[in-house]
């Protein structure tokens, strides 16, 4: 009977531990998270992007040397490309040599990216549609009045109509990012305007950069189109030679002359209670040869 | 009238021999350390995301302890340092327990910061590329410069007892600790000449450590000062933390003579005298330390600047009860206390002295967190532990790693030297048989 009992025992032991096994096994597989992008620049150039992360701790981590494979089309999918993801996660498409992809009957293209999988990592993908859109800027100056005029026209059942309604944000870069300088609105015939200020510093020419895009709009994706004119205030940010603050690399001339009188003072007290320690080891040991001569 | 063969043989007999309780307090201060230690190597492998700090509140429980901590010492410092310059009367059998109080401090506070870092391999840039700029350059700069004038102050003090202690020929220690006496003591014999080269050095270094005390500490507050955020930026922060520290030390003071009265017997050299006149030393200080609190809230709240404002609402809010302990309670409760005759007992002065420094550090907590909880930018969608604070128990574990380190760090000093200073008491001994 104990023999029976001590072998149940076992063998449920041995289950316990080989289904923890498989179950731990499954639950370590990673489940990413697939996100496509579609991107116009301002030479009319078009890609697809994909980044592929997976989320851990709640940080988002992305997966770095994963093949992605993106397609064209809705329900016949052509391979268009592949490509691996660098150290961001990401993997890039470029649509320019690629333009034989087909639109639906509204005229609007889909693409498709595909991650497959590997042992640890499940498989995933993601879908996007596209209505290509012809951005166009114009900037003009009358009167000190600087005028950035916008015009798109989206791409339906095969000719271009106005996008109206539509929603372009105009933005000019800053040191650490964009400033947002305002947004525009289309009308019926696709365009809209914006009178830029006239006090945003430039480089020392006044050189400014403008950008104004549609951003991770539903139908057309990300769109933009840049232009560098001298509509800045000229600024000069070269910091004098030999100057001294709080941000520069030498610190100011008082704080120096502060903190070497401060440890100066310090670090000179503790010398002399040092020297007096020396003293008394000095007393003590003229004392014993002292006490060993009257001996 | 006490000679030195009493005082020899009354407080000798703690560092001769060594009982089964002093062993078992060891022991349960080495446990908690070890727990610390758990945690510690649990935060290095795992970082930081161990513990309750994350992008707004990126300092917690550990850089509330440095401030604490430290405060303790610079106390210490201030109160040894102007108990000897003023030659006090009563100061004889407490100056020991300051200086040591001061140099123990001062070593555990730094520890906080390290754990407090989350790239530990980085700290050597703060010595190899120093900006003096930076509040954190001057604290570095001042906290190395005070461990060692302490260091110095507290070996002077120690050097006229280590002469005692090696010429006491019934003094049964092992050899080695007769070797320390001798080589410590520097070949001390007391006479006239060593005599006066080592009072002008002590006073000198005693001097010298109240000014670094004031300096380092404030240095400290400057490091919170002089960023902009709500609750930190204030021009009386520097005397604020001052005298905050010197509330904390005074009472930390209190408790320990209460418990080293206890442990080693010494009813005859601390009694209830000095137990009234720290504790009075306490209320005054309690009532500096409640006018700058006070003044610091009354301008936030009546400038009512938005971020200063929402951080008072916290505070009344979130933090009421703690709030209300650390500025009313731990205030008030030992004033009245130690204020009143009737009260005037060793437990209850001790009990007063227990809610002071329990209430200062959460005034230290009170100081550090809500106002990281309260940030200049709105934040949408963000989840409540990303900007709510809470010390997980790795944090609490290092915490009372530290404070288990700090009491056997006294117990270690206390098989060395005498924690009330011979060579004190024999001064007092002469003085009265000269008068």
């Amino acid at each position: 009977m104990k023999t029976l009992i001590s072998r149940t025992l076992i063998i449920l032991s041995l289950l316990a531990i080989a289904s923890f096994y498989s179950f731990s096994q499954e639950s370590t597989k990673i489940s990413p998270y697939v996100q496509l992008q579609y991107f116009k620049d301002n030479s009319d150039n078009s890609s697809l992007k994909t980044t592929l992360t997976y989320s851990k701790n709640r940080m988002e981590i992305p997966l770095k040397g994963m093949k992605i494979i993106f397609y064209s089309g809705n329900e016949k999918k052509n391979k268009i490309a592949e490509a691996v993801t660098d150290e961001k996660g990401v993997a890039v498409c470029d649509l320019k040599e690629k333009s034989d992809f087909s639109s639906d009957a509204t005229g609007q293209w889909s693409f498709s990216t595909e991650f497959e999988g590997n042992d640890t990592i499940e498989s995933g993908s993601a879908e996007l549609s596209i209505r290509d859109v012809i951005l166009k800027m114009d900037l003009a100056e009358a009167d000190s009045v600087k005028t950035i005029t916008l015009n798109a026209e989206k791409m339906e059942n095969g000719r271009e109509v106005p996008a109206s309604g539509e929603m372009l944000t105009v933005y000019v870069p800053r040191m650490f990012s964009l400033l947002p300088v305002g947004d525009v609105t289309l009308d019926d015939s696709g365009n809209g305007s914006l009178e830029f200020p006239a006090d945003l510093p430039g480089d020392k020419e006044g050189n400014i950069t403008i950008i104004a895009r549609f951003e991770e709009h539903p139908e057309f994706g990300n769109v933009e189109k840049t232009a560098t004119l001298k509509w800045g205030v000229p600024s000069s940010y070269t910091v004098p030679k030999g100057h001294r603050a709080l941000w520069t690399k030498v610190a100011p001339l008082w704080m120096i002359y502060t903190l070497s009188i401060l440890l100066t003072g310090v670090w000179g007290h503790y010398l002399f209670a040092v020297i007096s320690l020396i003293r008394i080891r000095r007393n003590a040991k003229k004392d014993e040869s002292s006490d060993l001569r009257n001996i | 009238m006490m000679t030195e063969k009493k005082l020899l043989e009354d407080l000798t007999p703690e560092i001769e021999s060594t009982g089964l309780k002093w062993y078992l307090t060891f022991a349960a201060f080495f446990i908690v350390f070890c727990v610390g230690i758990y945690a510690l190597v649990l935060q290095i492998d795992k970082g930081h995301i161990v513990t309750g700090m994350r992008d707004n509140v990126v300092w917690g429980l550990y850089i509330v302890n440095f401030i604490f901590f430290m405060g303790l010492s610079y106390a210490g410092a201030l109160i040894s340092g102007v108990l000897h310059l003023f030659h006090t009367g009563w100061r004889k059998p407490v100056i020991r327990m300051a200086e040591l109080i001061t140099v123990i401090s001062l070593v555990i506070g730094p520890f906080f910061i390290f754990f407090c870092i989350g790239r530990l391999d980085r700290l050597p840039f703060l010595v190899m590329y120093p900006r003096i700029q930076s509040p954190i350059t001057w604290d570095v700069i001042a906290i190395s410069t005070d461990l060692v004038g302490c260091f110095m102050f507290l070996y002077l003090s120690f050097i006229e007892d280590f002469a005692i202690l090696r010429d006491y020929r019934e003094l049964n220690v092992p050899p080695w600790k007769h070797k320390v006496y001798k080589v410590l003591s520097l070949g001390y014999t007391g006479n006239e000449k060593q005599k006066k080269i080592l009072k002008n050095a002590k006073n000198v270094m005693a001097a010298m450590i109240i000014a670094i005390a004031i300096i380092v500490y404030s240095v400290l507050a400057w490091i919170f000062g002089v960023t902009l955020q709500p609750g930190w930026h204030s021009t009386i922060f520097g005397p604020y933390f001052v005298i905050a520290a010197v509330f904390s030390g005074t009472g930390l003071l209190i408790i320990l003579m209460w418990i080293f009265r206890k442990i080693y017997h010494l009813e005859e050299y601390i009694t209830k005298r000095h137990f009234v006149n720290v504790g009075v030393l306490l209320t005054i200080i309690a009532a500096f330390y409640g006018y700058f609190t006070f003044s610091d809230y009354l301008t936030k709240w009546y400038g009512s600047i938005k971020m200063d404002s929402l951080l008072i609402d916290r505070l009344f809010s979130d933090y009421y009860s703690l709030f209300i302990f650390a500025n009313y309670v731990g205030i008030l409760i030992p004033c009245i206390i130690i204020a009143f005759p009737k009260f005037r007992t060793i437990p209850n002065i001790t009990i007063a002295a227990i809610i002071a420094v329990t209430a200062l550090w959460v005034n230290r907590y009170i100081i550090v967190i809500p106002t990281l909880e309260t940030p200049f930018l709105p934040i949408q969608d963000i989840r409540p532990d990303w900007i709510k604070y809470s010390p997980t128990w790795v944090e609490w574990s290092l915490t009372f790693a530290g404070i288990s380190v700090y009491g056997m760090l006294f117990m270690l000093v206390s098989k060395i030297a005498p924690i009330i200073s011979i060579s004190e008491m024999k001064e007092k001994d002469q003085i009265e048989i000269l008068k």
